[in-house]
């Protein structure tokens, strides 16, 4: 049975054989499992996305968003924003967030733990409480009513910095950029001293070892970084809606938006396949460009100490820039938003303060009689429905993070290897909003004997796992990446059997990564508004849905305080997270 | 790891996701009472003996006024648990019509604006039904109580800022609007993303008359159409755009921009006359422009529908009689947070609040609904090409 079957006997026969010998090996099992949960989440509703554009109400959406009198304002224009949305807000992510990362991580700079906290947080804020601040500050008289700090001190701020296209960047830069930091300096945290002490030791410079190579090293994950900023960036919804409408300044998302929204499915269903497909070239040319593929085994078990590289006269400049980002993309937006969330009168920050919003009682002459967020019974219902899905997804996408890391680089080059890749790729490319469109069409409603899953916790879960298995996938990749096929031969020659190398190597060694996948994962649910806008009903409504509502209805100050206990929650995750890091591995250096 | 231990390895989730599917039992459809109508005819007394059975029941409403209704209904009935929901209509529309494919309907009543995709699309297809409590049947005009019952008109009209402007509206005709004095200084929630506001547009392309009669009175000279314009009402949506009109996605976003107390020059814009109520809590000094030719804008039905399938149907017909008010002569307080200046109640035996306008003097168009939704999609396209 275990000699290969001659090729010229029964094709039959040898393919049984050849079937069954491949169901033995832990990746085969592991990937179709994977495939098939992939499947399901992924791979369904972007079929039922694409079959709803095919039918015949489908046919001529196609053609009024393409070549209509509509497609000038509908899909050309949007596309040029987005797309430039994308590239600089991925660009630029890269590179504050990977130069942050190596003065955190390579250099002794003094007070790199605070700015290594710090750097991490403003993926903990809602981007529209960033988008808020940034209005708080900079805001003209365009649309009248309150204006910003600048403009009421008699600066001339002009539109194109209020509103539109540079703002939007700046702010999405400042929310995704520390999205990069934490995925590089995961990697950079790995990297094995060895590696720079050679370098070091053949005579090369500080720079030169820098670029030559650490660079290199941590290049996947600096690759990820741009994919995962550039796909934020484009699908990002909240802040294009909040800054770009009063110039008239239009997305994708947006007009998406505004297409599902108003019961013109089909239309926005085209428009998000349409995404789908610039999305997928730019990040197709952007993978041949950087030859994915080649990736650097560095946990190889031969420890080192990881050496720090002394910076010398750069050492107070540098801190000085690290400590001015830190200050405007986390401090600063802070502090706005829970000031504002005392204020008596929204928009009047010096004005008179109260606590009414927190703990105030039902007032009825106070925004019809809202009750203080702390008592709000509804919002702290909804506080622990978003807590139990920010833990559930992000505990069910470590799981996925794990077999699609397995499948892809343990199988590298196989079929289930590319099929799996290439269904963990596809929720990158579907815009949030577009998403919970496509499960409400597929899931909405009951398929045979199971129930219709519409207005249920599950649904919201299976939606998250899928809105989030981008992250999983890569933070699954780089983890199995790094960790060396050496450690699990040697334990598959001495004997352990499948469940025991995952046990005692495997997910020891990957328990880093997937711990910041996952705390990246909890984040991402907890404040996350485009996918679950659809999705929640009154019975099951989430703290970032209840606080853009509020912000929307001009209860600007509940909005605020909510945004300050999502952020909470967030920040209280990531500090906990950094917590257990140190326990899971404490061979690793802090 | 045997075959066994495998095929369980791939089921647990699996498993996982049909516990936690069977874990929300909230959702699961009523069984569809035998008939309708036993529940319609039935007097206060039973209704209330009936809802009180049910226990609970859950309102969405396009307002948030609903929070203030809540808390008068159940003080008045305190078995009776009132859940209400905020959302605008348009997000109403699209919600009741996935609980409807789903076959799992979560609201009891739906109170809702946007009058002609709810007839046209909601009652069509059965989603929302009709229900007039038999003591309104004479004080209410027919025309508000088909196809489904209306508690008040509303209103999307210009309105300025009293106290910048205290002479009264700086506008006398809708077409000073599309002119160089006011370039940049009109503001509107952008029709594209809520209904009301396309209704509004939709009713200017209705009265293209009017409005080539109020530009001829304007410029003294016939109105001419640009390229591709097919009407008089279209022009001015055109002309309007051109003039930078600035587009915010909330009403409450347009309050503050003209109503801000302090400002030296500031816009105009359409908006809720209802939204005058809150000048004193926000800060704003809004105002209704009366007289301004032809008209400064359009009155809407607020709907109450029973949805089908209501999990509490009697506790939903209880809603929508308080809703409706009582006997006193303000309407009592199920009808208090609508007894403001700039809402305009369907009975005909509730006398109007001191200090408001009444519609006539307003002037405002009354929308039809179904005219507005024949054409609602083209003015739609329309304004996609204008932005």
């Amino acid at each position: 049975m275990n000699s290969a079957a001659p090729a010229a006997a029964t094709p039959p026969g040898a393919l049984f054989w050849r079937v069954r010998r491949a169901l033995r090996q832990p990746v085969v099992v592991i990937g179709l499992g994977v495939t098939f949960v992939l499947g399901v989440l992924a791979a369904v509703p972007l079929a039922r996305l694409i079959g709803d554009t095919i039918t015949a109400d489908g046919g001529s959406a196609w053609s009024d968003v393409l070549a209509s009198r509509l497609s000038e304002n509908l899909f050309w224009s949007p596309l040029v924003a987005t797309v430039a949305i994308g590239l600089i807000v991925g660009l630029g992510s890269v590179v504050l967030g990977a130069g942050l990362a190596w003065l955190v991580v390579m250099t002794d700079a003094p007070g790199r733990r605070l700015i290594g906290f710090l750097a991490s947080l403003p993926f903990v804020l809602p981007s529209f409480a960033l988008a808020l601040a940034w209005e708080s500050v900079f805001r003209n008289d365009l649309v009248g009513g309150r204006v910003g700090v600048l403009w009421a001190m008699g600066v001339g701020v002009p539109d194109w910095l209020s509103w539109g296209f540079v703002p939007v960047c700046i702010i999405l830069i400042a929310h995704y950029f520390s999205l990069v930091f934490l995925l590089v300096a995961a990697a950079l945290a790995s990297v094995n001293a060895d590696l720079t002490e050679a370098g070091e030791m053949a005579g090369a410079s500080r720079g030169r070892v820098a670029l030559g190579i650490t660079l290199p090293v941590v290049m996947p994950a600096i690759v990820a970084g741009f994919l995962l900023a550039f796909a934020e960036g484009v699908s990002n919804f909240a802040v294009p809606a909040l800054l770009g409408l009063p110039v008239r300044f239009q997305t994708l998302s947006t007009r998406l938006y505004g297409s599902i929204s108003t019961g013109q499915t089909e239309r926005g269903f085209v428009l998000a396949v349409l995404l789908i497909c610039v999305a997928a070239l730019v990040l197709f040319a952007a993978s041949r460009l950087t030859g994915r593929g080649r990736g650097y085994a560095t946990i190889t078990g031969k420890g080192g100490r990881r050496r720090t590289l002394a910076l010398g006269r750069w050492r107070w400049p540098l801190v000085a820039v690290a400590a001015g980002i830190c200050l405007a993309t986390t401090i600063v937006p802070a502090a706005v938003l829970a000031l504002s969330s005392v204020a008596r009168r929204s928009g009047q920050l010096s004005g008179e303060l109260t606590l009414h919003f927190w703990s105030g009682a039902s007032d009825p002459s106070i925004a019809q009689g809202t009750e203080g967020v702390l008592r709000n019974p509804q919002i702290i219902e909804a506080g622990l429905t978003t807590l139990l899905l920010g833990v559930a997804v992000a505990a069910l996408s470590a799981l996925l993070a794990l077999g699609i890391g397995y499948v892809v680089v343990r199988g590298k080059g196989t079929l289930l290897a590319r099929a799996v890749e290439l269904m963990s790729f596809v929720p990158f490319l579907i815009p949030g909003i577009a998403l919970g469109a496509a499960y409400i069409a597929v899931f909405g409603r009951p398929i045979g004997p199971l129930p219709a899953l519409y207005g249920t916790l599950a649904l919201l879960i299976l939606a998250g796992t899928a809105a989030t298995l981008p992250f999983a996938a890569q933070a699954g990749r780089s983890t199995m990446g790094q960790v060396a096929g050496d450690l699990e031969e040697a334990a598959v020659m001495a004997g352990a059997s499948m469940p025991r190398r995952m046990a005692a190597i495997i997910v020891p060694l990957s328990l880093r990564g997937l711990l910041a996948g996952g705390v990246l994962v909890f984040v991402k649910m907890v404040r996350d508004l485009s996918l679950v806008v659809l999705l929640v009903t009154p019975s099951t409504t989430l703290l970032s849905v209840i606080a853009f509502r509020y912000a929307s209805e001009g209860f600007a100050q509940f909005a605020n305080a909510i945004t300050v206990v999502i952020a909470a929650i967030s920040v209280g995750a990531t500090l906990l997270a950094r917590r257990l890091e140190g326990a899971a591995q404490p061979w690793a250096e802090q | 790891m045997n075959p066994r231990q495998r095929v369980s390895a791939l089921l647990f989730p699996v498993i996982l996701l049909l516990a936690a599917c069977g874990q929300q039992g909230a959702s699961s459809p009523a069984a569809p009472e035998a008939s309708q109508d036993p529940l319609d005819a039935m007097s206060l007394e039973e209704l209330v003996a009936a809802a009180e059975e049910e226990g609970e029941v859950v309102v969405y409403s396009f307002t948030s006024r609903i929070e203030a209704v809540e808390e008068a209904f159940e003080a008045e009935y305190p078995n009776i648990d009132l859940i209400g929901s905020d959302m605008s209509s348009t997000e109403q529309i699209a919600r009741l019509q996935a609980e409807a494919d789903a076959g799992a309907a979560e609201a009891d009543v739906a109170y809702i604006s946007d009058a002609p995709v709810v007839f046209g699309d909601l009652v069509q297809s059965g989603i929302l039904h009709r229900y007039v409590p038999a003591a309104f049947a004479d004080t209410v005009p027919a025309a508000y109580q088909e196809p489904l019952l209306a508690n008040r008109l509303s209103t999307k009209v210009l309105m300025y800022n009293e106290e910048a402007y205290p002479d009264g509206s700086p506008i006398s005709n809708l077409w000073e609007l599309t002119t160089d004095e006011w370039r940049g200084k009109v503001v509107m929630v952008d029709p594209l993303v809520r209904g009301d506001y396309l209704d509004l547009m939709t009713e200017i392309v209705l009265r293209a008359d009017e409005m080539a009669e109020a530009y001829e009175a304007l410029n003294g000279e016939p109105i001419t159409l640009d390229e591709g314009i097919e009407n008089a009402g279209e022009q001015f949506i055109a002309d309007l755009f051109a003039n930078d009109v600035v587009l915010v996605d909330d009403t409450d976003n347009v309050n503050a921009a003209i109503g801000a107390l302090g400002q030296d020059d500031p816009p105009v814009g359409f908006t809720s006359y209802s939204d005058r109520r809150d000048n004193e809590d926000e800060g704003w000094a809004l105002q209704v422009a009366d007289g301004v030719a032809p008209a400064p804008g359009i009155a809407f039905p607020a709907l109450l529908g029973v949805v089908d399938g209501a999990p509490h149907p009697a506790a939903a017909r209880l809603v929508i009689h308080y809703l409706m008010g009582d006997d006193s002569e303000t309407g009592g307080p199920g009808y208090e947070p609508f007894y403001v200046a700039g809402d305009y109640p369907t009975r005909t035996d509730i006398t109007p609040p001191e200090d408001a306008l009444s519609l006539e003097e307003v002037g405002a168009w009354e929308i039809d609904p179904v005219a507005v939704f024949e054409i609602r999609q083209d003015v739609a396209d329309l304004i996609l090409t204008l932005q």
